[in-house]
């Protein structure tokens, strides 16, 4: 088990952001929280890294209680955070540097990731030289770097525009295939998370509580086609009853 | 190659031609105009005094030099203290600042006789004024480098396992980078203001002194010459420093060639 959230609540304030969150990621797996904005997902993902402390209820990260941030997790925010003074070569390798590790060990590592990413090529580009997409995909390889077994990500393709964000799901599902970590993807869209996820959990807003929990049964690697796929239609449905219902209360 | 030679020869006459205006039209129009050579000495006479007064001179810039260049790299170390300490202490943030605020409010050349009764006619009251006035821009601009770091960037760095040394080293320290040489170029200016006044008040030596000596005598053309020593140690100054820039700041958007 990566992650662990049991009875979770976090209020900011007199504000309850989420309320009496269980939910549990198996390694290995990809699991998404879907929800309208509000719901809490982002304070979740920083409850499961350690940067914020739940008000009740605990969560272990594997295996240890988390009460302080969690060495060695891997993060992705919606804008790609890089170094303007370091080439992106040298922004993948930045998370090795602050480890302590020897730089010069993990440059290969590096340059398959990018290339992966289809970044092969701009090692030496620094990140004003790169479009936003390209960006993004190198804050990912930055994420991966070191095969963290578990990666948080804060809605990562939420500044892109519509055509680069489709892409981007694709690009991330082939770097994820190559290290298979577990993953805790926030998003508020719906195709994002059917689509990439083994797990989606579905969250209805103020204060944030699980609405729905949903196994995504799509075979892997999914494809374009995967968009049209009637078991996808039929999954990607549920999970927007789930967000909709609230709307009628 | 030559093309090359040819466009970074053009690069160098635009500006120079300028100066070479200038310096015609002042020559030749001056006597036209009847203005006495005491009152503005032609340029010839000033390139021919400067000539005459090298020695002096290149003494006087040592001196206004050495206080200049000493007081703005005292700034530049207090300044980034400075700002380090606000940036990780917040609790004396709120006991500096107003008092740095106050403190500012006051014209540092204003207390320039203070110095004097308290140091004395030596280079240490210049220094002093020149740290004063130099202080400020590199401790503002210290506070936004070192301080203003994306949140998000700070959480990274700590999961990946950086101690809060490696995080200043790698990320604050780098980000003030192109802010500290901003404020040196601001800085180094005001420092070679406070040299100078600093020098008009007491003592006798440095490019101040040499001015004050050329009012004393009405020798209008020292008085010129002295300022040409000037422009030439700011314009080697500033320009250091931009060349810094262009050699260690080559990822900023504005250091690309166009």
């Amino acid at each position: 088990m990566s992650v662990l959230v049991e009875n979770v609540s976090k209020s900011f304030g007199s504000m309850l952001a989420v309320e009496d969150v269980s939910f549990s990621i198996a390694d290995n797996s990809f699991v998404s929280i879907v929800g309208p904005s509000g719901c809490g997902k982002s304070t979740l993902l920083r409850m499961a890294a350690g940067l914020v402390r739940p008000s009740r209820g605990r969560v272990v990260t594997r295996g240890k209680a988390v009460d302080r941030p969690v060495r060695g997790v891997g993060m992705v925010f919606q804008t790609p955070v890089l170094l303007p003074w370091r080439t992106t070569l040298g922004n993948i390798l930045f998370v090795a540097e602050m480890g302590g590790e020897k730089v010069a060990r993990h440059r290969d590592r590096a340059r398959e990731l990018m290339t992966l990413a289809g970044l092969a090529g701009f090692e030496n580009a620094y990140p004003h030289e790169l479009s936003g997409g390209m960006q993004q995909r190198a804050s990912i390889c930055r994420a991966m770097l070191l095969k963290p077994p578990l990666i948080l990500m804060d809605e990562p393709f939420g500044a892109l525009d519509v055509i680069t964000r489709e892409k981007m799901g694709f690009a991330l599902q082939t770097l994820w295939d190559e290290s298979r970590n577990t993953v805790l993807f926030v998003t508020h869209s719906v195709t994002e998370a059917v689509l990439l996820s083994d797990t989606v959990i579905v969250m209805t807003p103020r204060p944030g509580r699980i609405r729905d929990i949903i196994a995504i049964d799509l075979p892997r690697p999914r494809r374009t086609e995967t968009l049209r796929d009637p078991r996808f239609l039929e999954l990607s449905a549920r999970v927007r009853e789930g967000i909709e219902s609230q709307w009628a209360e | 190659m030559n093309q090359r030679l040819l466009d970074m020869g053009l690069g160098l006459l635009k500006p120079t031609l300028g100066f070479v205006l200038l310096i015609l039209f002042w020559q030749i129009g001056a006597p036209i105009a009847r203005i006495p050579a005491y009152v503005l000495p032609l340029p010839s006479d000033i390139a021919a005094r400067f000539v005459e007064t090298f020695d002096v001179q290149v003494q006087g810039l040592l001196m206004t030099g050495f206080t200049t260049l000493a007081g703005l790299a005292i700034a530049l170390v207090f300044g980034v203290l400075l700002a380090l300490l606000v940036i990780y202490i917040p609790f004396i943030r709120s006991i500096i600042m107003p008092l740095l605020a106050a403190f500012n409010s006051i014209p540092k050349i204003a207390i320039a006789p203070l110095f004097v009764i308290w140091f004395g006619l030596g280079y240490e009251s210049k220094v002093l004024l020149a740290f004063l006035l130099a202080l400020f821009p590199v401790f503002v601009n210290s506070l936004t480098g070192l301080g203003e770091i994306d949140a998000d960037l700070i959480d990274l760095s700590t999961l990946a396992g950086g101690s809060q040394w490696r995080i200043f080293l790698k990320v604050r320290l780098m980000n003030a980078v192109p802010y500290i040489t901003d404020a040196l170029k601001v800085a180094f200016p005001l420092a070679l203001v406070g040299s100078i006044v600093g020098e008009f008040i007491g003592g006798n030596d440095g490019i101040g002194h040499l001015i004050l000596s050329g009012q004393f005598d009405l020798d209008t053309p020292l008085v010129f010459a002295s300022l040409l020593s000037i422009t030439i140690f700011t314009t080697l100054g500033i320009g250091s420093i931009a060349l810094f820039e262009r050699m260690a700041l080559k990822w900023r958007p504005s250091q690309r060639k166009r």
